[in-house]
């Protein structure tokens, strides 16, 4: 899939501080990509050097194929942005704010109405249209800034810490709006301290620390380069037959640690009156087909299996792996 | 160098070409401005710009009707004491030059806080960075920005014409001099507006806009009495210490013109000298001066009235700030 957003050894420079070091990464179109990183790590400057706000001191940045310097006109044309601030005007309402962004990016006033409509429409806020932008919740605010970044039906939304102080239902329907949004086919590239909505919604991950990018890639390729083996989690319905899974386990090739693990709280699944299941952690090494061969090896050995699932990939270890907890 | 290959893929165009725009009335053109039509939204919204209005009427009306009462309590008939105008005319010149000169005296002080916040409020709320990622110009931000101020301004300019027009149950008031009362009025909110906005611009707080654009403003008027200070002494000493009589013509004419500059580069000097020049060479336009030293030549010094200088001064002034303005906008941060 093709690169919308590109960077080539991108840098910027204040006097003494290099805020964004040599910097090249590549976002593909259609994707959601989580920029992550520590404090003071170089992500808003990256974002400000992306949006045109910032000129590199050396480097490129390209968008949509526009390059940041050159034809910041163009770039401005295909992005939308949303920094990590509200930035709304106190004294308009809601439909005024979005009417006088959208005719910043020159919609033709007879569009604008129906727009403004369509927007409100999306981020759920139809309902306040004529209230005083000031008088919005956080959440809200912050909804409607991300139909303010939606007027000109961009290809790109650049979002900075878009969830960054909200309530856990706010966050929760801004996450939901991003899949909604990436489903329309935007390609969404934000930044954020949050890894969980990583682990819940970005397609590719970049993880920058000190204005370096560390690694990038997809969660699973990142998984793959850092933690080469696979985390099966196997539940057994009867507790008393673990040791002999365990065993069953280790006589095949790839199979690492194998651990007993606390039993998953609220299996649904599990009988309430009788023992509660036991939960194998097992490190594996091989591809998917292996992973097949394991899972049917232990149905061959008719050991009572309940669940045979591949782990989620843990974006908080990943983290950790990868940044030394550096600021630039 | 290039876009890389696969990040060249061009997007479909949003907006629609400026090349085919067609013809705009004059409603389309007043609010095809976003920043004007928004800024003028704010500004009348609530009680606000109604009590402004009324805080400005009501000054003008006391400061009138006080110049007026001190003029009716005098005998001498202040200025006009020795005009051969009949007394009702004469009257009703100081009533129309009492209105406009603290109109004028209110425009220096009221216009600088139109704009002083016009950027650096972008700033502090963090829109600046907001508008600069749109397709906004910079030119039709600043031009925004000051259109909406002079919009305000021009209302209260109209909301003082009935006030102006008291004057007129009087007489001793031309067409002409209403005209340039308001020429007056208008390039000095030009001028202000204009010198709020570049401070707003290369400012970061609007604190510091307003210290330097009101540092302008006092400069400009106050400021004044002080330079023509010098220039007077100058002339005074030069006459009675070293010529003992008048100085050379030359140096008669380089005082009498640098203090007409300085006269034409503030707006109360200049509405006086206007009316000064207008009832003693009955005339708003050219006029001349006669020249002598103590040898007994003689020369007229060619002038113009202050009106004249004045707004070619404010214009010039004001389109300088603004262009300054929108080049401090488009650079941005670097």
């Amino acid at each position: 899939m093709a690169a919308i957003i590109e960077t080539k050894n991108l840098t910027k420079r204040y006097k003494k501080l290099t805020a964004v070091n040599d910097l090249s990464l590549s976002v593909e179109s259609g994707s959601i990509y989580g920029f992550v990183g520590p404090n003071g790590a170089g992500k808003t400057t990256t974002m400000r050097m992306l949006t045109t706000l910032l000129h590199p001191t050396a480097g490129e940045a390209w968008v949509a194929g526009y390059s940041t310097r050159r034809q910041p006109r163009e770039v401005r044309r295909v992005i939308g942005y949303m920094p990590d601030f509200f930035g709304v005007y106190d004294d308009m309402t809601v439909w005024e704010y979005l009417d006088f962004f959208a005719a910043c990016y020159e919609i033709p006033r007879p569009v604008r109405a129906r727009l403004v409509a369509d927007l409100l429409e999306l981020v759920d806020l139809g309902h306040r249209r004529d209230d005083m932008v000031d008088s919005l919740s956080r959440g809200m605010k912050q909804r409607l800034c991300l139909a303010r970044t939606l007027a000109h039906d961009p290809q790109v939304l650049i979002l900075d810490e878009p969830a960054s102080g909200l309530d856990p239902r706010a966050r929760v329907e801004i996450r939901e709006l991003l899949k909604e949004l990436s489903r329309m086919g935007k390609t969404i590239f934000f930044s954020t301290h949050i890894l969980s909505d990583v682990n819940e919604i970005c397609t590719h991950v970049g993880i920058v620390e000190a204005g370096v990018l560390v690694t990038e890639g997809t969660l699973q390729d990142i998984q793959h380069r850092l933690v080469p083996h696979r985390r099966l989690q196997i539940t057994l319905l009867d507790p008393t037959r673990a040791e002999e899974t365990r065993l069953a386990l280790l006589e095949r090739e790839g199979v690492g640690e194998v651990r007993l693990a606390d039993p998953p709280q609220g299996n649904g699944s599990a009988d309430a009156h009788s023992a509660a299941p036991a939960l194998l952690e097992v490190n594996f090494t091989g591809d998917q087909a292996a992973v097949s061969a394991l899972l049917r090896h232990l149905v061959a050995r008719g050991l009572p299996l309940l669940s045979f699932t591949e782990a989620p990939h843990d974006v908080e270890e990943l983290f950790m792996r990868v940044t030394k907890g550096i600021v630039s | 160098m290039t876009a890389p290959a696969s990040g060249s893929a061009a997007p479909a165009p949003v907006a629609p070409a400026a090349s085919a725009r067609p013809r705009r009335s004059l409603r389309e053109w007043l609010t095809g401005n976003p920043v004007t039509l928004k800024e003028l939204r704010g500004r009348m919204r609530g009680a606000r710009a109604f009590i402004v209005l009324i805080i400005y009427l009501l000054s003008l009306s006391v400061f009138v009707t006080l110049l007026y009462t001190l003029y009716i309590n005098s005998n001498s008939g202040g200025y006009y004491g020795g005009s051969t105008l009949p007394d009702r005319q004469v009257l009703g010149k100081f009533v129309f030059g009492s209105v406009v000169g603290t109109e004028l005296l209110l425009m220096c002080f009221i216009c600088p806080a139109f704009t002083v916040g016009a950027m650096s409020g972008e700033r502090e709320r963090q829109t600046m960075d907001l508008l600069r990622t749109t397709l906004l110009r910079a030119r039709t931000l600043v031009v925004g920005k000051l259109a909406s101020a002079l919009a305000f301004a021009a209302l209260l300019l109209v909301a003082a014409l009935p006030l102006q027009s008291l004057a007129f149950l009087l007489g001793g008031v031309a067409p002409e001099e209403v005209v340039i009362a308001n020429v007056l009025l208008l390039s000095t909110a030009f001028v202000y507006c204009a010198a709020g906005v570049y401070a707003s611009s290369i400012m970061r707080r609007t604190l510091g806009a307003t210290i330097l654009t009101y540092g302008f403003v006092l400069l400009d008027t106050l400021g004044l009495p002080i330079a023509l200070m010098p220039v007077a002494a100058l002339s005074s000493g030069l006459s009675y210490g070293v010529f003992l009589g008048p100085p050379p013509l030359w140096i008669q004419g380089v005082l009498l013109y640098t203090a007409g500059v300085l006269i034409s580069t503030n707006p109360l000097a200049t509405a006086v000298a206007t009316e000064v020049v207008l009832i003693s060479d009955q005339t708003l336009f050219t006029f001349s001066v006669p020249l002598s030293d103590v040898l007994g030549h003689t020369v007229n010094a060619p002038l113009v009235s202050p009106w004249l200088p004045w707004t070619l001064f404010s214009v010039l002034l004001g389109v300088l700030l603004i262009l300054l303005s929108v080049a401090v906008i488009r650079r941005g941060e670097r």
